[in-house]
């Protein structure tokens, strides 16, 4: 099995797992979206030991983790947040939920500065509850009541990434030295001026409704 | 000009753009309205209108306001722009690109057409058009970052990688102070300059360039992995070991990253005196977490022999005791080996008899000896059921076993429906994947797998039932219409496969066409992010995006919707030609008596079908919900049987739909090349049929229906007379399969002689002597038949004979012999039946 980063091309094959296995589903356009708007958040688990049976092989996507940013963070506080996660009923017990997740929150740490990482699951998902927590160290933050588009619960959960950010922080002084460019304090100023350019993902864009119905959707 | 206008009223008049803009459609009617009855031929106000009403869905009454709006006022940049935008909303880029046009002759330097009209120049890939306009935009707005990077990605798609890089260069100079470091904008503008100097070639200046900014990179998986591929191009071995080893500390499952460290290390895998210094590196990742499969797995690839056998034993037990499931999926690519395939079934074959692993009886042990038991067991039923190492009832025996030990397991009852699908049973295949779905009904992938097993198995309303459990159903057009919302290719195309199994030609071609919609709503999908990710700033992303919507339709799912639906036109283009020659007598009376019979039954069903649609429309009228949950009108579909579809006076024509992106895109796929090939030879291109026999020839030079088309072809240009010159001479020159003055009948009996081993070959040797002299039809029959003797008859082969029986026109009696005689071949095969 192969970890690599989600590519335009992969969208098709990740929308195909997607609506294998998962009841909330998305358009091609809502994926295309977060390709482009966070490039670097989402993987792929592709099964490269299968033998080639024609020159058009698509990748054998058996994974996939479709990870944003929250666009407008209600607390203001930068965090990424899990969109869709699932493996193929076929490649259970591989580990490759953890693995998909420990590379999209390293980058969601490294390209765009986020603190935590949040997500929903549905309650009767014991298994995703299960990895949540247990392998992964999320926690229950709160129960969304109905959030699921058949009636049922959802767990508001998440994990908080400030380790992870030092440890990175230490990992790039050892490769380069201690950067003398940027002040301590100045990362909350980064953050200031990000909010001021925010980006606008206007309703003439098209995409924005995409997020708004999806929310319908899914609410 | 535009016609100006009071002051009271070019209030109102902006108004009515914001209301627009704001999308509060009914309100920016009323304003247009109002100003309309003050000012009743202003051009400005009715183009305004016209958008609006557009928007709410009334397009043709929009268009003809928009046409008014332009007569009274011819000089209006608003009026060419809006009646450049109707195209737009109507797809129709050429018009509306010659629309904007005339507006910005008008208006050269307004923004808004000028943009406009630049998404428009890309999504039609004209990018020196493209390039010309965001030039213009560039020196009207020369502060803002996306009108440097816009410029420089229509260089660069142009090819002009100097440019580009210049023009992004520029940018950067105009900066007084470098950007924080958490500006993702810049950091994403860098690399793909970066990016820009390593595809314009020059290697070393783009790791310089890499190596001076990589600490400012925020995307850091790739700035690493770029320095890593420069370092090996330039050869800097050492630096290139180490950069991929960073990477592997970062991405232990990444198998690119194997693959450079090895090339670093000057490793070769087909040579033994590599072996050790591999298996080195492999072991040292493997060593560090229990959790990494890449580097257990990937040295079974290489390694032969006694060193094969140990470090599959070593990954096979390991995979085993921890009982995972798909450790079968994880090693079937090595039985493309013979050696490495009888090794495997050694191997998990001896572990059945290891009954206690540890050789202590404790409870924990125990409980791992009996997961270990059963996974060998489920290896070995997947084992048997594997086409290169089939033995179904090795594998129903196993997987008996393992329903007899744990009668709940939604996999075993899984592969034991697979199994049931390699007998060619699709009744029993269905029947006992539905235990497994109930056995999990929270589950959508079992549900899934449901589903796609009662479509082979032609229940086309059972699978839709099945689907319903996980789809939104309030959706318009209920379960099926989410399942075109969501894009679901691979329902359509099973549906309609189904159907097509069935005969109604008319819903299978409803359901392909419906794919290739799916594809025309992708390459439209990419429209908005020609303006978002300017404005988001992720270029390399965009780029990437742009390159796989080229070739969008290379796409396995359009190739396979594709081959069907051209089938179907291929019929609908024979049975217009039977009807137009029908005045002939008809020389067979028992088989015209089958076909009316099938006609009738075929019209009983669909006139079923009609009144079940009837009803349902009359359901939903009552409920009258007929939207989206966006508020969007959906339209209604006014052919949901697919009959207009198959009443098109040019099935050829319409064809092409589905075979120009599959010949262009899958040039490589044999089976469009062979339906490309008939399409074309009755469309009497016969250029484009060639080209399609010469593709084939050189994928698979003996392909049997090659041969057949091949034949059929030199029969066809040596009768035709009045071809242009050129036509005739490159045929010479590139028909070279068979020659002109060939003896068809001896070149047939070589090629079968050939062949004597493969009943595929076989068969299209009787189809072509057929063909050649059909008074041969008795034995041209009776050799198909003694074809299922052969023992590497498939049931799918013999289905494949039928279809020459039908070819033929075969009798009634004929068929069911041959049926009769498949099924007693394949006793447990529901398709003969």
């Amino acid at each position: 099995m192969d970890i690599r980063v989600l590519q335009p091309s992969d969208i098709p094959y990740v929308q195909l797992a997607n609506i294998t296995n998962l009841p909330e589903n998305y358009f091609c356009k809502y994926y295309l979206y977060h390709a482009m708007s966070w490039p670097q958040l989402s993987y792929v688990a592709v099964d490269v030991s299968r033998p080639p049976k024609t020159p058009y092989d698509p990748p054998k996507i058996v994974g996939y983790v479709l990870a944003k940013m929250e666009e407008e963070p209600t607390d203001g506080v930068q965090h990424g947040h899990i969109t869709s996660l699932s493996v193929m009923r076929t490649h259970r017990r591989l580990g490759l939920a953890e693995k998909l997740m420990r590379q999209s929150q390293r980058a969601m740490v490294e390209t765009f500065g986020a603190h935590y990482v949040s997500l929903h699951v549905r309650m009767s998902n014991i298994a995703a509850l299960h990895l949540y927590r247990d392998t992964l160290g999320f926690k229950v933050e709160k129960v969304e009541s109905k959030y699921y588009a058949d009636g049922e619960d959802a767990y508001s959960m998440r994990m908080d990434l400030e380790d992870m950010k030092i440890a990175l922080e230490e990992e790039d002084e050892r490769t380069f030295g201690v950067d003398e460019g940027e002040a301590v304090g100045g990362e909350g100023e980064d953050e200031k001026k990000k909010e001021k350019r925010k980006v606008k993902v206007g309703r003439g864009l098209g995409v924005g409704e995409l997020v708004e119905r999806n929310a319908a959707a899914a609410s | 000009m535009p016609q100006p206008l009071s002051g009271k009223d070019s209030q109102l008049f902006r108004q009515l753009v914001k209301q627009y803009e704001g999308k509060t459609y009914k309100k920016g009617l009323k304003t247009a309205d109002q100003l309309l009855r003050s000012v009743p031929n202003h051009g400005d106000t009715q183009a305004m209108k016209a958008l609006i009403m557009n928007s709410m869905g009334q397009g043709e009454e929009a268009f003809a306001l928009a046409k008014v709006a332009l007569k009274n006022d011819m000089k209006s940049h608003v009026c060419w722009h809006v009646y450049g935008l109707l195209y737009r909303s109507q797809k129709n880029y050429e018009e509306a690109i010659k629309a904007y046009k005339f507006a910005l002759r008008l208006e050269p330097d307004q923004m808004n057409i000028l943009r406009d009209l630049a998404l428009l120049q890309m999504q039609i890939r004209d990018y020196a058009g493209y390039l010309d306009t965001r030039k213009k935009m560039l020196t009207a707005r020369p502060l803002i970052r996306q009108n440097w990077t816009a410029v420089a990605i229509g260089h660069h798609l142009l090819g002009d990688y100097k440019s580009a890089e210049r023009v992004l260069q520029s940018f950067e100079e105009t900066l007084k102070q470098p950007p924080p470091k958490s500006d993702i904008e810049n950091s994403e503008a860098i690399l793909y300059k970066n990016v820009i100097i390593a595809e314009s070639g020059e290697t070393e200046r783009a790791l310089e360039h890499l190596d001076k900014v990589l600490r400012n990179t925020l995307d850091r998986t790739t700035a690493l992995e770029l320095r890593a591929e420069y370092l090996l191009k330039l050869g800097k071995k050492e630096e290139a070991e180490k950069a991929y080893r960073t990477l592997l500390d970062r991405n232990t499952e990444r198998r690119a990253y194997y693959d450079g460290l090895e090339a670093a290390l000057g490793l070769d895998r087909s040579d033994e005196g590599s072996i050790e210094k591999l298996m080195e590196i492999y072991d040292f990742y493997a060593g560090k977490s229990e959790r990494f499969d890449a580097p257990r797995r990937i040295p079974l690839d290489f390694l032969k022999g006694d060193a094969f056998r140990t470090a599959a034993d070593k990954y096979l037990q390991r995979m085993l005791q921890k009982g995972v499931p798909s450790t079968f999926n994880n090693v079937k690519a090595l039985y493309a080996g013979v050696d490495k395939k009888a090794t495997i079934e050694k191997l998990v074959l001896g572990y059945q008899s290891q009954n206690s692993m540890n050789g202590s009886a404790d409870g924990d042990s125990a409980t791992v000896s009996d997961r270990f038991q059963e996974a060998v067991l489920y290896f070995l039923a997947q084992h048997y059921n594997y086409h290169l190492s089939r033995d179904l009832s090795k594998a129903m025996e196993y997987i008996d076993k393992l329903i007899k030990m744990r009668p709940k397991s939604v996999d075993y009852h899984q592969t034991k429906a697979r199994i049931w699908k390699h007998y060619g049973n699709t009744k029993k295949a269905a029947e006992v994947i539905n235990q497994a779905r109930e056995l999990d009904l929270k589950d959508r992938y079992i549900n899934t797998k449901c589903a796609k097993y009662q479509l082979r198995n032609n229940e086309n309303d059972l699978a839709l039932t099945t689907m319903s459990k996980f789809t939104r159903n309030e959706a318009v057009g209920g379960p099926l219409g989410d399942l075109h919302d969501m894009q679901c290719l691979w329902y359509l195309t099973e549906d309609g496969e189904a159907y097509l199994r069935r005969g109604n030609l008319g819903l299978a071609l409803k359901r392909f066409s419906a794919v290739a919609d799916v594809f025309d709503i992708w390459q439209e999908d990419q429209f908005d992010f020609h303006s978002f990710s300017l404005r988001k700033g992720q270029i390399r992303a965009y780029v990437d995006m742009l390159r796989w919507e080229d070739s969008l339709r290379a796409h396995p799912s359009f190739t396979r919707a594709g081959i069907s639906a051209v089938k179907i036109y291929l019929r609908l283009a024979e049975e217009q030609n039977d009807k137009s020659s029908q005045k002939q007598s008809s020389d067979n009376a028992a088989n015209d008596l089958e076909r009316k019979k099938a006609e009738k039954k075929a019209k009983k069903e669909l006139e079923k079908l009609q009144k079940a649609e009837a009803e349902k429309k009359a359901a939903a009228a009552k409920n009258n919900k007929a939207k989206t949950v966006d508020g969007e009108v959906k339209k209604e579909d006014t052919d949901p049987l697919g009959k207009k579809l198959l009443e098109t006076k040019e099935p050829l024509e319409a064809a092409l739909r589905f075979l120009k992106p599959m010949l262009e895109f899958s040039p490589k796929n044999v089976e469009a090349q062979n339906v490309g090939f008939e399409v074309h030879l009755r469309r009497k291109k016969y250029l484009l049929a060639l080209a399609c026999l010469n593709a084939v020839k050189a994928v698979d030079p003996e392909n049997p229906v090659l041969h057949e088309q091949a034949v059929r072809f030199r029969q066809v240009v040596n009768e035709l007379k009045d071809l242009a010159p050129q036509v005739s001479e490159t045929i010479k020159s590139t028909f070279t399969i068979i020659l002109e003055d060939a003896d068809l009948k001896a070149y047939n009996s070589e090629w079968q002689q050939k062949h004597a081993d493969s009943p595929a070959h076989l068969r299209s040797a009787y189809s072509v002597r057929y063909i050649l002299d059909n008074s041969t039809k008795a034995e041209c029959e009776s050799d198909l038949k003694s074809l299922l003797d052969s023992p590497s008859m498939t049931a799918e082969q013999a289905m494949k004979g039928l279809e020459y029986l039908n070819q033929w026109k075969s009798d009634e009696s004929t068929k069911k012999a041959y049926k009769e005689a498949a099924a007693q071949k394949w006793p447990e095969a529901t398709i003969f039946a």
